[in-house]
């Protein structure tokens, strides 16, 4: 297991180091924080030879990421890598492909201004071309121990089935429960009906989605079913308890490409309002790890 | 893109360490090293900003000087590529100076880099802003508004605008793309090649302002009146071509390191003089060098010449050379930010200038420290100039070729002494170490001190002055002066890199 973490030597990224740490413990997975340094261009840079600049660059990066080595507790293996690229985003997809990352981690946010989840223009770029599950990082996250709760937000669209087999392998994995949550936004009306619809096919689905599981462990038994309502997705999410130690996982829209995230316009709404964590699954994520049936799936953060 | 790059790290035990992989190829090829050359020199700019002081000190050997000032300019890039392959260093000049002639003139150096690269933003602002309203009047069909240029307080505002903005583009790391900068060539070549066609037709029609006839007299430098004028033309012809050098320092980053430098050189070169003398000829050819209405010796004229002669000469597409003054003076602008902005951060992390100008943004990783403090000194600079000059685009102009040959003489000479010991060893070291910096690096610095000295008089440049000094004097005297304060004052409260213990003379 390796989890790329996006690197910066500001709070983002100190949420991202805290974050990756977080899933790594209880999961045994080694962290690779990649600092990503712009390519110093000679077009545009009039009287100013660009070797020495490079020089200096990498310098304080090397600087920057012992900084942030210094960071990760002695239990979780980490590596530091210096990255070229003029695109964040582009960059860190690169290296997360790479490297055979199953989860990228980044900060969010470094803004205290708008609410927890403003995302960031590298973050926003990262969700809509990212090929492996995007962990985003709350603005001040700095919680290290391992993953207490997981939650799995549903929707009814295509896809749910596999998202569910994500967040099930995840629970599986590191013995912890899983909730499942639907979450309405209702504008009056008839909410007893849709909670209960809600509620029916979350549970339909846990029970199609526990078979799944080749070892026979039942993470079924410590799943739990909750559907949240609320006049809008912000109020169903403040309606729900947190707990410090919980992530929460959602599936891209069906917008996306195949096998890449696109955050759908529900999701971005949770993203918004959401205190914990944030794991996006791009759509068809686990179909190309079961179609890759190599003896190192085992590992992968999908399976058991 | 990305690459991985080679990191070594050895002090890190428990749990981690840094991978390794290659570097990436160099991707510029000949065109685009000529473009980047061109557009380094930003002709456009050049010219209107520096083609109205040398006609005032020359006259008609405008072409002559031209020719002649890319002769110590040659003679020091040689130098200066051997100082960029032997040491690649941000501190360029900075480190160069130190490293042959320890901390002492290596910190003049550097301060002469910044001084100079921080006069040209500020000229660089101001060229841009008298364009800009040029351009809306030209647009608008009202005149007015180019008068609007003429009003102080909103000129200062505006240039202050302009500068705040490229700071903040260079801050966040956002640089010109080569797409842009290719379109920004080709659009300058174009119109300054429009503007000489129409120019030598209203001669041969019989309606330019003050048809002169070329003589081969323009090409002959010794035609010069005198020794102060050939100075003080020289000194300006450096100026227009300041940035050629950088095409003979790309190295990895071309596809063949060997020959394209070389050659994006040499075309560079040719597309620039072949450009330069076109409109050098041209404009005298129109307008003559007489002191009354569009002549190019009319003192009203000087501080930017295509601001006068382009309505007469391109009728109503005028508006096309705003628009490619406008737009490469303002892409100079931002990219010129980079040069005052590392040779700061250079100096800080030698520990010559306090740490904060070493400090890179983390969120932007460009200089941000030294980028804001470029800023702050470029507008501090033209709001100073604007108020005591009667004449601010020309003064800085004059000021800023001294103090090119003040540093461009430094870093020769530095080449000269830090390879001395290899200078006799073969005819290749001998020319490219010794002689050409040698020559290069002894001319600059004799025009320097002639300026210099010249400049006192009160009439030097567009006349001003200040307490019966000239103001050119003031400027570039004030500033090298206001370095050999902050110099000392560094030395009380930072001498480790003063003792030669952070750069050490080699």
């Amino acid at each position: 297991m390796r989890y790329v973490v996006g690197y910066s030597a500001n709070a983002r990224g100190r949420d991202a180091v805290s974050l990756a740490v977080a899933l790594a413990r209880g999961r045994g997975a080694s962290l690779d924080l990649v600092l990503v340094v712009p390519e110093v261009q000679q077009f545009g840079a009039a009287h100013a030879p660009k070797a020495g600049f490079e020089n200096l660059l990498n310098e304080q990066a090397r600087q920057w990421l012992d900084e942030a080595l210094a960071l990760v507790p002695a239990d979780v293996p980490a590596q530091g890598h210096i990255r070229t690229g003029d695109s964040d985003a582009q960059a860190l997809i690169e290296a997360a492909e790479e490297l055979g990352a199953d989860i990228l981690v980044i900060g969010a946010t470094s803004s205290g201004l708008f609410k927890r989840f403003s995302i960031g223009s590298v973050a926003s770029a990262l969700l809509h071309a990212s090929t492996v599950p995007v962990a985003l990082a709350p603005h001040g996250y700095h919680r290290k121990d391992a993953l207490t709760r997981i939650s799995c937000g549903l929707g009814t669209r295509a896809g749910a089935e596999q998202l569910l087999d994500f967040a099930l392998g995840m629970a599986a994995n590191r013995k912890v429960p899983l909730r499942v949550v639907s979450l309405l936004a209702l504008d009056g009306g008839d909410s007893a009906a849709a909670a209960e619809a809600a509620r029916e096919y979350a549970e339909q689905t846990v029970a199609a989605g526990a078979p799944v599981d080749p070892e026979g462990v039942q993470p079924a038994a410590k799943t739990e079913v909750v559907v949240a309502q609320g006049r809008s997705i912000e109020e169903a999410v403040d309606g729900l308890d947190w707990e410090d130690g919980e992530v929460m996982v959602i599936g891209s829209s069906r917008l996306a490409q195949a096998r890449s995230i696109f955050l759908g316009s529900t999701a971005n709404r949770i993203l918004r309002a959401l205190p914990v964590p944030m794991l996006v699954v791009p759509s068809g994520y686990e179909l190309k790890h079961q179609n890759q049936s190599t003896p190192n799936d085992t590992s992968r953060e999908a399976h058991q | 893109m990305s690459t991985e790059q080679a990191t070594a790290k050895t002090s890190h035990d428990t749990h981690a360490g840094l991978s390794a992989k290659g570097l990436k190829a160099g991707s510029v090829g000949l065109l685009g090293a000529v473009v980047i050359g061109v557009s380094c020199i930003a002709p456009a700019y050049t010219l209107t900003a520096a083609l109205g002081p040398t006609v005032a000190e020359v006259g008609v050997q405008l072409p002559a000087i031209f020719l002649v000032g890319f002769i110590p300019m040659l003679l020091v890039a040689f130098g200066y590529r051997e100082l960029n392959n032997a040491m690649p260093d941000a501190g360029t000049s900075f480190t160069w100076a130190s490293r042959a002639f320890g901390p002492w003139i290596g910190w003049m150096g550097g301060w002469g880099l910044i001084a100079a690269t921080i006069i040209v933003l500020s000229n660089l602002a101001a060229v841009a802003v008298d364009f800009f309203y040029l351009m809306l009047a030209q647009l608008f069909g009202n005149p007015e508004l180019a008068d609007l240029t003429l009003n102080l307080p909103l000129n200062i505002a505006t240039t202050l605008v302009f500068i705040a903005l490229a700071c903040w583009i260079s801050y966040r790391g956002m640089e010109t793309t080569k797409g842009v900068q290719y379109v920004l060539v080709a659009f300058q070549l174009f119109v300054l090649g429009w503007f000489a066609v129409a120019a030598f037709s209203h001669v041969a029609n019989g309606t330019a302002f003050d048809a002169t006839a070329i003589t081969p007299e323009w090409f002959n430098p010794f035609a010069v009146e005198s020794f102060s004028a050939f100075a003080a033309g020289v000194s300006l012809s450096i100026f227009i071509y300041w940035g050629w050098d950088v095409t003979l320092t790309m190295n990895e980053e071309t596809r063949n390191p060997e020959k394209t430098p070389g050659r994006a050189a040499t075309v560079t070169v040719l597309v620039i003089v072949i450009i330069y003398m076109t409109v050098a000829l041209a404009t005298l050819a129109f307008a003559g060098i007489g002191q009354e209405g569009l002549g190019a010796g009319n003192p009203e004229n000087q501080g930017s010449i295509f601001a006068v002669l382009a309505g007469p000469v391109m009728g109503p597409f005028a508006i096309l050379m705003s628009l490619s003054i406008l737009s490469s003076s303002a892409a100079s602008l931002q990219s010129t930010f980079v040069s005052p902005a590392r040779t700061l951060l250079a100096m800080g992390h030698y520990k010559a200038l306090p740490s904060k100008f070493g400090k890179i943004s983390p969120t932007f990783k460009s200089p941000s420290y030294a980028t804001i403090a470029a800023a702050v000194a470029a507008a501090g600079f033209y709001v100073i100039t604007r108020t005591t000059s009667e004449n601010a685009l020309w003064d800085t102009i004059t000021a800023l070729g001294m103090m090119i040959c003040f540093y461009y003489g430094i870093t020769a000479l530095a080449c000269v002494w830090f390879f001395r010991a290899e200078a006799f060893s073969g005819a290749r070291a001998f020319f490219f170490k010794f002689l050409a910096p040698l020559l290069g690096g002894v001319i600059l610095l004799v025009m320097f001190v002639k300026t210099a000295y010249d400049s006192m008089d009160p009439a030097y440049g567009s006349g001003s002055s200040v307490g019966g000094i000239g103001l050119v004097f003031i400027l570039g005297m004030g500033v090298i002066l206001l370095g050999a304060v902050l110099m000392l004052v560094m030395a009380r409260i930072r001498p480790e890199f003063f003792k030669g213990q952070v750069l050490p003379k080699s």
